[in-house]
C-alpha cells in the first residue's frame, strides 16, 4: 500500500492516564454504502505500555468515531473474534501489548490495524468468515462412532487423549487460514484451521471415521496444497503446532493408505 | 410497512451459549425445526470462557461422592435460598450430561484408569468437576458446536438441505418478544451487519442469554452480558428473582489496569493455590465464617494434608464458597494489607512445580506472562474480586424451564432461583447442561401441545422497528446529544461503587437516584452513521437493557435488609432467617422503552420432606427459623 497522506481525525475526548504515550493508529477503513476501496484512516491516541491493542481500538471508537467496527469478545485470547493484522501480522488485538509496539526512543509509534487477508472485508476490520466456516464443517469435526450408543463415559487413556491435545486448542480465530498464501491465492484450499479440526478427530482414538476425513483432505484442495511456509505456526496465537499438524495427516495419507 | 425478513420456526433459542445450544440439541432431536440466534459468532459465546469445570457427582476422584452430596453442597453455597428442585434436579442428572457430552466427543482430562477426571473447587466436598485443563468451557461449547454441524449434515442427508431443521442466525439481535393474546407470538430483532430487521415467528422462545455483568466496571464477563434476556423476559411479562445477588469472583486480575477483571480460574486454588496478604499470611482462616466452622481446615498443616488425604482432613478454607473469599479480600485490603495494586497475592509458584503449573493451568500461564508480565510459576499473582456471575434471573418452572409468560422458557444464567444467594464454581457449566436439556425438552412439548399457533401483527412489528430505531432520532426537544458510551460509563462506575460487592442503604438510594438521571438522558442517546454494522447503535440499544437489569439490582438489593451470599449489607452484616425463604420478584410496569420495576416479596414452597431429611438438624438451624424447623421430624420424635 502506498503511503497517502491520511485525514487525522479528532482524538481530543479519548482519556490520557499518567504515564501514557501518543502513538499513531492507522486503521485500514472502509464502508461498503460510500467507498469504493478501502483506504487509511489516523488516530492519534494516548496508551499506556501496558495497554492492548484491543483499548486503543475501543478507545477510537467510544471517543473519537462510533462507526468504527471490529469484533471482539472475551477480551483475552480465548474466543477468537478479534483476529486482524496488526502491523502486517496477524494477531489477536486483546493479546497485543503496546510496549511490544513501541518504537526506539524518541521516535514516534505508528502501529497499522487492518483486516485480516483472504476472507472478503465487510466493513472496517469486518471480514466474512462463512468461507472459513464452510471449511471447517466440510472436514466433519464431530466425533463419528459406530456401534451401540455408550450408555456412559467412553475410557480414553492419558497418552491417546495426550495424541491430539494440541488441536483441541483451536479457537477458530481464523490468523493462521487467513495467513497462508496458498489460501490468499485461492481460497477453495481447506486451509489449516480445518486441518487441524480433522486432525483433532483423526487422532482421537475413540472416533471410527479417520478413513473418510482423510478422503476428503486427500482432494485436490486438500492437505497436497500447503507449501510448509509456517505462517500458520507463526500465527496460531494459542501456540498450536499447526504445520506439524499437517504434516501429520499427510504422513497418515501416505502410509496408511498404500 | 416495515420491512422485515420473516422465518418461521417451531423453536427459537436466543443465545448460543452451553444453555441455549443444548436446549437447540434436544429441541431439533425431538424434530422439531429449531433457529438459534446469537450476538457474536457462532462458537464465540462466553461459556467459552468457563476455566475450571463442570460439576458432577460422577464419583470418578472420590467414589464417596453422590448426587446427595452435590446437593447438600449446592445448597449450603446458595446459603439455603436455592429453589430446592432445581439443584436436586441438577445434582441428579449432571452426571448424565456430562457423559452425554463425551459421547458427542468432548475432551477430558483423564484418570489413570481411563475415566473422567475431576477436581477440587470451591464448596464442593469432593474433587467433582470434570475438566479440561483450564479451557472447560471452551471445548464444552466446541463439542455443542460440532454435535450442531453433525445434526445439520444429517438433515442434508435427509432433506438436501443442512439448514432444513436447524439454523443459526450468527450475529443477530433480539430486541423485542412479540406476544399475541398473552402468548408468545415471535421475536423481532436485527442482523448486526446490515441493521436490517428480521422476524421469528415462532410459538416458543427459549431465552439463554446469559449475564448482567457489563453493567458493572469491574467485571469478568465479555461484551455480551447486557441483561438482554433479563430485560426481554421483563418486557414480556415474567419476573425476576434475587436479582440482588450478584457474583464477585475472587479472583480477577487487578493489573495492569487494561486487564483488570480478568478471571483468574478457582483451578488455581482447586489444584493448590494459597490466598496471602502483602504480611505473607494465609489469611483465609480467619475468615471461616459461623455456618461452616468444623467444615473447614483451622490450620495450614490440616489444609495441606487434606490434598493428599481427604478422607482424614478438612478443606482449605481458600477453597471456601466464593462469596466467603471475596468478602475477606475485600476486607484484607481495606485494612490496608493489600498488594501493590489493591489485590492479594495467589501463589501457585511455591506450592507446584513449574512443569505441573504449566500442564495443569496452561492458560493461566499465558494470560499472566502475556498480559501482565508476571510468571506464575515463579512469583505469585495479584488478585481481587470481579463482578462474574448473577444468581438473579427468569423465574421459572424447575421441570420444564417456563417462565410465568406462555411459550417463554428461560435457561443458564438468565434464568434465576438454583443457585440461591450464591453460585458455587463449576455448577454453573452443569446448570447449562441440565436446564439447557429441559428448556429444549419443555419448549418441544408446549408446542407439540399448541392445536394453532398463534400469529404476529403487523402493528406490533411496525412498533417494534420504532423502538429499535429510536436512537438514531435524538431527542425530541432538539435538546442536548448524548454519546451511548458515556452513559453506559457512568452506569458501570455507579454500580461498581454504590451497589458493588459491599452495599449500604445510603448508597443504594444514591444508585437509584443516578439510575433515575441516566434513565432520563438515555432518551438523548443520538447515535451516528447508518445502520450497518454500527456499534454506537447496538450499545444504544443494549444499553436500555442494562439500565433495566441494574434497577432491579439495585431495587432488590435495598429490600433485602440482610447480608447472604452475594448480597452484603453494611448496615445489615447478619444472616437473617426470617429472609432465608423469601425470594424479591422484580416485576415491569408501564409501557416506556425501559419499564419502572417493581419489587414484591415472595415466599418459597418448602423444601421437601426427603431432602431436608439429608441435612443434620444442626445444620438447618444455622440458617431457619425455629417456626420453620418446629415440624422438623427429629424434633417432634
Amino acid at each position: 500500500m502506498t503511503a497517502v497522506a491520511e485525514p487525522t481525525n479528532d482524538t481530543s475526548q479519548i482519556p490520557a492516564p499518567e504515564g501514557s504515550v501518543t502513538i499513531t493508529v492507522k486503521i485500514l477503513r472502509f464502508n461498503p454504502e460510500i467507498d469504493n476501496e478501502p483506504h487509511w484512516e489516523s488516530y492519534d491516541v494516548p496508551a499506556l505500555p501496558t495497554d492492548r491493542v484491543l483499548n486503543l481500538l475501543m478507545n477510537i471508537k467510544s471517543y473519537a468515531d462510533g462507526t468504527l467496527s471490529f469484533r471482539r469478545s472475551c477480551a483475552h485470547g480465548i474466543c477468537g473474534s478479534d483476529a486482524m493484522q496488526i502491523n502486517g501480522i496477524n494477531r489477536l488485538a486483546c493479546k497485543v501489548l503496546v510496549k511490544d509496539l513501541l518504537a526506539k526512543e524518541g521516535k514516534q509509534t505508528t502501529v497499522t490495524v487492518a483486516p485480516i487477508k483472504g476472507l472478503p472485508t465487510m466493513k472496517d476490520l469486518y471480514v466474512d468468515m462463512e468461507p472459513f466456516f464452510e471449511a471447517f464443517r466440510a472436514v466433519k469435526p464431530y466425533l463419528i462412532a459406530y456401534g451401540n450408543e455408550p450408555t456412559g463415559e467412553r475410557y480414553q487413556s492419558a497418552a491417546d487423549r495426550e495424541r491430539f491435545d494440541d488441536t483441541t486448542k483451536c479457537i477458530l480465530c481464523a490468523c493462521c487460514t487467513s495467513s497462508c498464501p496458498v489460501y490468499w491465492a485461492d481460497g477453495s484450499y481447506f486451509g489449516p484451521a480445518a486441518i487441524v479440526n480433522a486432525h483433532r478427530f483423526i487422532f482421537d482414538s475413540r472416533d471410527e471415521a479417520a478413513e473418510e476425513r482423510l478422503d476428503i483432505l486427500n482432494d485436490t484442495e486438500g492437505v497436497w496444497r500447503c507449501r510448509t511456509t509456517f505462517n500458520c505456526t507463526d500465527a496460531c496465537p494459542r501456540g498450536i503446532q499447526v504445520t506439524k499438524a499437517i504434516q501429520e495427516v499427510k504422513r497418515a495419507l501416505l502410509f496408511k493408505r498404500t | 410497512m416495515t420491512e422485515v425478513e420473516r422465518h418461521n420456526y417451531d423453536v427459537v433459542v436466543i443465545g448460543a451459549g452451553g444453555a441455549g445450544l443444548r436446549a437447540v440439541i434436544e429441541a431439533r432431536q425431538r424434530g422439531l425445526s429449531v433457529a438459534v440466534v446469537c450476538k457474536s459468532l457462532f462458537g464465540k459465546a462466553h461459556t467459552v470462557m468457563a476455566e475450571g469445570g463442570c460439576a458432577a457427582s460422577m464419583g470418578n476422584a472420590n467414589s464417596h461422592d453422590n448426587w446427595q452430596v452435590h446437593f447438600r453442597d449446592t445448597m449450603r453455597g446458595g446459603k439455603f435460598l436455592n429453589n430446592w428442585r432445581m439443584a436436586e434436579l441438577h445434582a441428579k442428572e449432571a452426571p448424565d450430561r456430562v457423559w452425554e457430552l463425551e459421547t458427542y466427543g468432548a475432551l477430558f482430562d483423564r484418570t489413570a484408569d481411563g475415566r473422567i477426571s475431576q477436581r477440587n473447587f470451591g464448596g464442593h466436598t469432593y474433587p467433582r468437576l470434570a475438566h479440561v485443563g483450564d479451557r472447560t468451557g471452551l471445548e464444552l461449547i466446541r463439542t455443542m458446536q460440532q454435535k450442531i454441524v453433525s445434526l445439520q449434515q444429517e438433515d442434508f442427508t435427509s432433506y438436501g438441505d443442512y439448514e432444513a431443521k436447524l439454523k443459526v442466525f450468527a450475529e443477530c439481535t433480539v430486541t423485542e418478544l412479540v406476544k399475541e393474546d398473552g402468548r408468545i407470538a415471535g421475536a423481532f430483532g436485527y442482523w448486526r451487519e446490515s441493521g436490517r430487521f428480521v422476524l421469528f415467528e415462532t410459538p416458543a422462545v427459549v431465552l439463554a442469554t446469559g449475564g448482567i455483568g457489563k453493567s458493572f466496571k469491574v467485571t469478568s464477563n465479555s461484551w455480551e452480558y447486557t441483561g438482554d434476556g433479563h430485560a426481554l423476559a421483563l418486557r414480556a411479562g415474567a419476573g425476576l428473582i434475587n436479582m440482588e445477588f450478584v457474583q464477585f469472583h475472587p479472583t480477577g486480575m487487578v493489573w495492569p489496569p487494561s486487564v483488570k477483571g480478568i478471571l483468574v480460574t478457582e483451578g488455581v486454588r482447586g489444584d493448590g493455590g494459597v490466598l496471602k496478604n502483602a504480611e505473607g499470611e494465609r489469611f483465609m482462616f480467619r475468615y471461616i465464617p459461623d455456618v461452616f466452622k468444623g467444615q473447614y481446615a483451622d490450620s495450614e498443616e490440616e489444609a495441606d494434608r487434606w490434598y493428599t488425604d481427604q478422607e482424614g482432613n478438612r478443606r482449605t478454607p481458600d477453597l471456601l464458597p466464593r462469596d466467603e473469599v471475596a468478602r475477606a479480600i475485600n476486607t484484607e485490603v481495606k485494612e490496608g494489607r493489600g498488594s501493590q495494586h489493591g489485590g492479594m497475592f495467589l501463589d501457585i509458584a511455591s506450592r507446584l512445580p513449574t512443569e505441573e503449573i504449566r500442564k495443569r493451568l496452561p492458560s493461566m500461564y499465558h494470560q499472566f506472562r502475556e498480559l501482565a508480565d508476571v510468571d506464575i510459576t515463579a512469583e505469585p499473582m495479584e488478585v481481587g474480586p470481579t463482578c462474574h456471575y448473577v444468581m438473579g434471573g427468569i423465574e421459572v418452572d424447575p421441570d420444564t424451564a417456563a417462565s410465568a409468560v406462555p411459550g417463554l422458557f428461560a435457561a443458564g444464567e438468565c434464568s434465576g432461583g438454583m443457585h440461591g444467594s450464591n453460585r458455587l464454581g463449576g455448577n454453573s457449566l452443569s446448570d447449562l447442561l441440565v436446564f439447557g436439556r429441559r428448556a429444549g425438552l419443555g419448549a418441544a412439548e408446549y408446542v407439540e401441545s399448541l392445536d394453532a399457533r398463534p400469529s404476529v401483527s403487523d402493528a406490533d412489528v411496525t412498533a417494534a422497528a420504532k423502538h429499535a430505531l429510536a436512537p438514531f432520532g435524538g431527542p425530541d426537544d432538539g435538546g442536548s446529544e448524548e454519546n451511548p458510551y458515556t452513559l453506559h460509563t457512568e452506569l458501570q462506575q455507579t454500580m461498581n461503587e454504590l451497589v458493588g460487592i459491599i452495599r449500604k442503604a445510603d448508597e443504594i438510594e444514591k444508585a437509584i437516584d443516578k439510575l433515575a438521571e441516566i434513565r432520563a438522558r438515555i432518551g438523548r442517546v443520538t447515535v451516528e452513521g447508518n445502520r450497518q454494522y454500527n456499534p454506537g447503535w447496538h450499545l444504544a440499544v443494549d444499553l436500555r437493557n442494562m439500565l433495566l437489569v441494574s434497577e432491579c439490582v439495585a431495587r432488590a438489593a435495598l429490600r433485602r435488609t440482610e447480608s447472604r451470599g452475594g448480597h452484603t449489607r453494611d448496615d445489615f452484616p447478619q444472616l437473617d432467617a426470617q429472609w432465608r425463604n423469601r425470594l424479591l420478584v422484580c416485576a415491569a410496569t408501564g409501557d416506556q422503552p425501559v419499564p419502572a420495576v417493581d419489587v414484591e416479596v415472595k415466599e418459597q414452597l418448602p423444601m421437601r420432606g426427603d431432602l431436608l431429611e439429608l441435612f443434620e438438624l444442626s445444620e438447618l438451624e444455622k440458617y431457619y427459623t425455629e417456626d420453620e424447623l418446629a415440624g422438623h421430624p427429629e424434633r417432634t420424635a
